[in-house]
């Protein structure tokens, strides 16, 4: 049997109840901004900008100032897609795995995670829709009443599938996130002295009391929420590998794929949850509840799935070996190992697989500026890993008179770099206007943490 | 029904008003309701609070998987079957959206329930009985009726203190 000891102390400094409202209250309630965050929301703006200009290029001038080709006909849409879904893992591993598996630390980084989730969704959505060239006739993706027979879409198709899982992902999610923030929002807006917040506040927290029987109704719902919620982890990146797997091009049609972008995504998501904890528990001081142990405890985790990516990579050289395909094997062995791709596909190598591994060791794991830096080069890794699926796989197929290399333009980097100052500005507006981290969870978890600190110190 | 207004008894610690609540059961005192910063599960099973949410999202659930497969089998079968790739139109693959989409339906119309059940609008105006029990407090309330004199109320007022309250109210709301 488990013993409750064995999880120690989850929030550092003896905290009272007030504390916690005060502390995650206070970036919320004061009137300005830091200077950090006015930084870079600035830089932000400045790289959504120059996203919106390469949006605007792609819709008035057409696909054509993408580097695109007959034969590359997915390039650094999809690439960053997958990988925006990927990090949109996060929040849903986090909060819901995590809830599952009774991992209270969870905690004090869900409702961050959560909000990288939505903020990741949106980021993604945007390169689908802006594939399409016509974006103004993207609503074709739906199955709605049209004078076209009414023909309906191919319901077996992955790509439609995608849409509705990626639908329902970003619905669900929100909806959790929200319902968590509810009694939050009721808490700000008993403890704000201004007028306008209290208002504001007062119509997001929906009239939430906080009484025993809306309690009951709140813990029950959040439960089953997140307990529906979960099974979409594995479905939208399923969803999303099918994409691929159902394709007949080397390197992709492999039956692993469903599996191996799932635990990608984990791996991404997670890396992503770590850059962003590091830095928010420096800059808004929060060390006392996103402790080193909640980093030690993410880097153990990342530890372990970098391995199963190892063994997803090993795998998939060894089928490609064993199939005695002509295809496979060059794409693998020639293509990716040693061809024109080496680069991108060692850096995935070396990224996801090699470089976590230095979790091994303790004084690695306690240097947090290591294992920001590692986090890092686990989310280059990722980038590089949907780059060598999407363009390796595509440069050359069959036939050796269609093979075409890939080369993303100025506009595609720049939608790209828009999707990232989105997604900074998203999580900046979240850490000034939200609560960052969901208070009455934290305070549920208080007690047992000092009754638990009082039992391991008389033993130690 | 009351008009007499109410009896708050604040607490600032979470096993204390656990042990409180059991008092007060005891004595035949009946607790309106229990505010609190976050939720205390043996309250809801001492005021023997039931919910059933649960139930609710099965048959949402269950509408989704089988409404999600109703439209898709009028549609690829009956409105317009159009064949893909020589595959039946009836497809096997549907249990893919059958599976999405009952999450959402079960999502969606839960977090409704949940609103409609506990009387939850954007914009609505929350009355707290002790605005504090939104930070560090927890507040016992207690009806005061007609049929209490000075003395059941006293008596109440003397077991919250003896229970660990920390302070005794009594709103004439």
């Amino acid at each position: 049997m488990y013993n409750i000891k064995v999880r120690g102390v989850l929030i550092e400094g003896n905290k009272g109840y007030h504390d916690i409202t005060r502390d995650i209250t206070s970036p919320i309630l004061s009137k300005t901004a830091p200077t950090w965050w006015r930084i870079s929301a600035f830089i932000a703006s400045a790289m959504l900008i120059w996203g919106m200009w390469g949006f605007y290029n792609t819709i008035a001038v057409g696909l054509g100032t993408w580097g695109l080709n007959n034969s590359v006909s997915w390039g650094m849409a999809i690439i960053n897609f997958v990988w925006w879904i990927g990090i949109a893992h996060a929040g849903t591993a986090f909060s819901i795995f995590l809830l599952v598996l009774h991992q209270r630390w969870r905690t004090s980084i869900n409702r961050a995670a959560e909000a990288m989730t939505i903020f990741a969704v949106l980021a993604a959505g945007m390169f689908p829709m802006i594939h399409m060239g016509r974006i103004w006739n993207a609503f074709f993706v739906f199955p709605y009443p049209n004078t076209r027979g009414p023909i309906w879409d191919n319901f077996n198709s992955p790509l439609f599938w995608d849409v509705t899982a990626i639908g329902t992902y970003l619905t669900a999610s929100f909806l959790f996130w929200y319902v968590g923030m509810v009694p939050d929002f009721a808490s700000i807006r008993e403890r704000t002295v201004s007028k306008i917040k209290k208002k504001i506040y007062g119509i997001l927290s929906f009239g939430w009391l906080g009484s025993a029987r809306g309690w009951l109704r709140f813990e029950t719902a959040a439960l089953l929420m997140g307990g529906l919620t979960a099974p979409l982890v594995i479905s939208v990146h399923s969803i999303v590998a099918m994409d691929f797997a159902a394709g007949i091009v080397p390197g992709w049609h492999s039956t692993i794929f469903p599996p191996f972008f799932v635990v990608g995504a984990i791996f991404s998501g997670f890396a992503m949850v770590l850059t962003l904890m590091i830095i928010v528990r420096k800059v808004y001081k929060y060390e006392e509840y996103v402790t080193r142990r909640h980093l030690d405890a993410i880097a153990r985790v990342l530890t372990f799935i970098s391995l199963i990516m190892a063994v997803s990579y090993i795998s998939e050289i060894f089928v490609a070996w064993y199939s005695d395909s002509p295809y496979e094997l060059y794409v693998f062995f020639k293509n990716r190992a040693t061809g024109d791709y080496a680069f991108e596909f060692w850096a995935m190598i070396t990224c996801n697989t090699i470089i976590p591994q230095l979790f091994w060791f303790k004084k690695i794991r306690k240097n947090i500026a290591l294992v920001f830096i590692i986090s890092i080069f686990i989310n280059i890794g990722m980038w590089f890993e949907r780059y060598v699926i999407v363009v390796t796989s595509l440069s050359k197929t069959w036939l050796p008179s269609t093979w075409h290399s890939y080369t993303p333009t100025i506009t595609e980097i720049a939608i790209f770099v828009g999707t990232m100052g989105f997604f900074i500005m998203g999580i900046l507006l979240f850490l000034r206007y939200l609560p960052m981290m969901a208070m009455s969870e934290l305070k549920g978890v208080l007690k047992e943490t000092s009754i638990v600190k009082e039992n391991t110190e008389s033993h130690e | 029904m009351n008009n007499q207004g109410q009896i708050l008894g604040v607490f600032d610690d979470p096993d204390v008003i656990n042990t409180a609540v059991d008092e007060l059961l005891r004595n035949n005192i009946e607790i309106k309701d229990v505010f609190s910063p976050f939720p205390l599960e043996h309250v809801w099973e001492k005021l023997n609070l039931k919910t059933r949410i649960p139930y609710a999202t099965f048959l949402y659930g269950a509408f989704g998987t089988i409404g999600t497969f109703a439209f898709l089998y009028w549609t690829s079968v009956i409105n317009y079957p159009l064949i893909f790739g020589g595959k039946p139109t009836d497809s096997l693959s549907f249990v893919v959206l059958m599976f999405v989409l009952a999450i959402l339906s079960g999502v969606v119309f839960t977090f409704l329930t949940f609103i409609v059940r506990e009387k939850l609008w954007p914009g609505k105006n929350a009355k707290m009985p002790d605005p504090r029990s939104m930070d560090d407090k927890f507040v016992i309330v207690i009806e005061k009726d007609k049929e209490m004199d000075e003395a059941a109320v006293r008596k109440i007022d003397e077991l919250l203190r003896k229970n660990g309250a920390v302070e005794v109210n009594m709103s004439n709301a």
